[in-house]
């Protein structure tokens, strides 16, 4: 029995050794000129966007355009929207180091360990040899980049993030826009009493939570308390990391968002928003749309508005700034980028602005300007307008920002808070040393 | 005993899937155990820590403790759903003389429905806001003060997200018991009734003990099944509110593809294997005893 044991567990060792023989090296990851002959093939890109969105659909175009000058070329797209199963699906392709040609990341400490092995091209370089650098918004390209500002992701999208909000329940509970972070309890309070669910959250996806964790910190300590948190250097015990705990028990004390919110899905969020159930709601441009075009609900179409993030009192940060994501980047895998990889790069990535800003999306450059849709309301060029005022600074996501583990416990308490289930005391000890376990692991 | 000849062509026979068990079952294990004595991300260099993950485990995380003896209640209230209600139906079975097909096809339906769409349905079912059928049924009942957000408040979602697995599953044990309730010798049954046996004297005293074997081998199949559940609970809550449902498997799946802890997951999918195997021996041993009693 000894002698079949330590043979199996020689057998495992020597697999796991071949494996590791098997992952080749990088190549180097600044060389974004590659020389030799355009020898077309099929290249894949593993990404988690909407099937039917308009980035696939004008990759799609682009590639069959592209095809017809490079017979033989083919972008084979592997998409999982599902964000959680498309991390894991990443994850575990790295792990075996089979990443395809193109895959997306966010800027997070994962994909950051996988830049730092030299398995993602240098974007700032590829995108400046392929001369399309200037075209970028600056805070799309930032938004993409890890803390020491190296650029490794290239953006496809770029969103505004609002508080959509329906006047006529506001009207009907007695209470106007919000002036500061801190009226939104009362607010709550007001919308509860008069019978209307305040917020309608996507509680199952839990990123949605994960917004309101970052508001307070970035009002009152900027857009670097989350990236000293993150490393332990700053902790939820402090003045921006309290005043969050507390503001979100008091949403929950107020009952800001509806019953049951993190068993229900993104579908179910909008619906009760757009149905006139809920007077609030939290989502990005990309939603314009569902939210501003005749394709919205007509009992509840002249009674949405927005607001932006609003300010606190004391607020290091501007009324112009706020969360602004540039989507979900897409990496070029180091280990296969050859002249073919580039030279499609270069074709696609000089077309398509122009084709995406015609889907009425705003474009990560500034050199095309948004075709708003014919059924669009007027709230849709509004929204539209807010990207030609944005201030220097934005709210990142936490959830890109976190390590994996304690991103994973911050949701997970962040429901308990909100919920009433642990006290503001219990989740600031629980986060402290969640992040001070884990964290150095991801932040030597 | 076989004769040469014949035990040869057994064991030729028995190769192939032997070595198929091994490969598929024994050398993942080994490798996960392996793995446990590491600390690896999947992109960074493999460190050995020797017992260290074992130490976390057993001393240093609450989430683990928490998840063990979630894994303890949802395999609990599915034992009692499955065996249960299995029993309980299989013996009304006996007892009809129409209709039968019908009953057995019914309870068996839910065993070939995609968890995905079982998941999915008993997020409805369960739903506050917009309403359930489930809190709709209680309102029309008069129960209106139960009604609740079944998979949001903490202490009715293990209940919840244990009953759908019960709920598909009973249909299958329910025909494995009901055919070994067939093949009770029914003059065995009839004099015992002769002799004046209730239905419950003629149940404990005649019937299961006759089917016991049948028994012990669902009860173990219930339970290793139940010890691994996974899908419905990682599909309906993903282990929340908090950890509230989070059990064994979905934390190991989490510490590996989300955390992309390899080496711990690998410690937590090892204590698995033990509580199964655990599992298994302490239900024979129990009904070995109370067999032999």
């Amino acid at each position: 029995m000894k002698k079949l044991f330590r043979t199996a567990a020689v057998a495992a060792a020597a697999a796991l050794a071949l494996a590791g023989c098997g992952s080749g090296t990088a190549s180097d990851p600044s060389n974004v000129r590659p020389t030799g002959e355009v020898k077309p093939r099929e290249i894949s890109w593993l990404l988690s966007r909407p099937a039917d969105g308009a980035v696939i659909n004008i990759m799609k175009k682009l590639a069959d355009d592209y095809t017809k000058d490079h017979p033989g070329f083919s972008l084979n797209l592997i998409t999982t929207p599902d964000r959680p199963s498309y991390i894991q699906k990443l994850e575990t392709l790295a792990a075996a180091n089979k990443l395809p040609e193109l895959f997306d990341t966010d800027a997070t400490p994962f994909a950051q360990q996988l830049a730092k092995q030299g398995k993602m091209v240098d974007a700032e370089k590829l995108l400046k040899s392929l001369d399309v650098y200037d075209d970028y918004r600056p805070s799309a390209l930032d938004y993409q980049r890890f803390d020491d500002g190296s650029l490794n992701m290239i953006p496809f999208q770029f969103e505004l993030e609002f508080i959509w909000y329906n006047k006529a329940l506001l009207q009907k509970a007695g209470v106007s826009v919000p002036k500061s972070l801190d009226d939104i309890p009362a607010m709550c309070t007001a919308l509860r009493n008069a019978g209307i669910t305040p917020f309608a959250i996507d509680g199952q996806d839990q990123w949605p939570l994960e917004r309101y964790v970052a508001y307070q910190p970035f009002r009152e300590a900027g857009p670097n308390f989350i990236q000293k948190l993150k490393k332990g250097e700053a902790k939820f015990s402090d003045a921006a990391g309290q005043k969050t705990v507390e503001w979100l028990a008091s949403l929950g004390k107020a009952k800001c968002f509806q019953d049951g919110f993190s068993s229900q899905g993104y579908s179910d969020a909008q619906n009760q928003f757009t149905s006139g159930q809920a007077a609030m709601y939290n989502i990005g441009t990309w939603e314009l749309p569902s939210l501003a075009t005749d394709k919205l609900n007509p009992s509840v179409r002249e009674d949405i508005d927005f607001f932006t993030l609003p300010t606190t009192e004391g607020s290091v940060t501007a009324a112009n700034e706020f969360v602004s994501p540039s989507g979900i980047g897409m990496a070029v895998n180091a280990k296969t980028y050859d002249p073919l990889v580039s030279d499609f790069l270069k074709f696609a990535l000089t077309k398509y602005p122009s084709e995406y800003a015609a889907t009425g999306a705003l474009s990560p450059t500034t050199n095309v300007e948004t075709v708003v849709p014919a059924n669009a309301t007027p709230l849709y060029k509004k929204a539209l307008e807010k990207a030609t005022d944005l201030g220097d600074e934005q709210a990142m996501p936490w959830d890109t920002q976190l390590d994996p583990t304690t991103n994973g416990r911050l949701q997970q308490e962040l429901v308990l808070l909100v919920q009433g289930n642990i006290t503001p005391e219990q989740f600031t000890s629980t986060m402290d040393s969640t992040i001070a376990q884990n964290a150095p692991k991801f932040f030597k | 005993m076989l004769p040469n000849r014949s035990r040869l062509s057994v064991l030729v026979f028995l190769l192939p899937p032997l070595l198929l068990y091994g490969v598929a079952v024994l050398f993942p294990i080994l490798q996960s155990l392996f793995l446990s004595f590491f600390s690896w991300n999947g992109i960074s260099d493999m460190q050995f820590v020797g017992l260290a993950n074992y130490v976390r485990m057993l001393t240093g995380d609450d989430i683990f403790w928490r998840s063990f003896f979630n894994a303890l209640g949802y395999l609990a209230i599915c034992l009692v759903l499955q065996l249960g209600g299995a029993l309980l139906v299989a013996s009304l079975l006996t007892s009809m003389r129409r209709g039968r097909e019908l009953i057995k096809t019914l309870y068996l339906l839910p065993a070939v429905i995609s968890t995905v769409a079982i998941a999915f349905l008993f997020v409805r079912i369960y739903s506050l806001e917009p309403v359930g059928l489930l809190n709709q049924l209680l309102h029309w009942i008069g129960l209106g003060a139960l009604e609740r957000p079944w998979l949001s408040d903490i202490n009715s979602v293990l209940a919840a997200v244990s009953a759908p697995e019960g709920w598909r599953f009973t249909g299958l044990y329910m025909l494995i018991i009901y055919a070994a309730l067939l093949s009770v010798p029914q003059e065995l049954e009839e004099a015992a009734r002769l002799d004046g046996a209730s239905r419950w004297q003629l149940f404990t005293k005649i019937r299961f003990p006759h089917i016991m074997p049948v028994w012990i081998t669902t009860t173990i199949m219930a339970t290793t099944y139940g010890l691994r559940g996974f899908d419905i609970p990682y599909l309906m809550t993903n282990g929340g509110p908090g950890q509230s449902s989070e059990l064994l498997t979905t934390y190991m799946y989490k510490t590996a593809f989300t955390s992309t802890d390899f080496g711990y997951a690998s410690t937590i999918a090892v204590f698995i294997v033990v509580e199964c195997l655990v599992a298994v021996g302490l239900i024979l041993f129990m009904l070995k005893r109370k067999a032999d009693a």
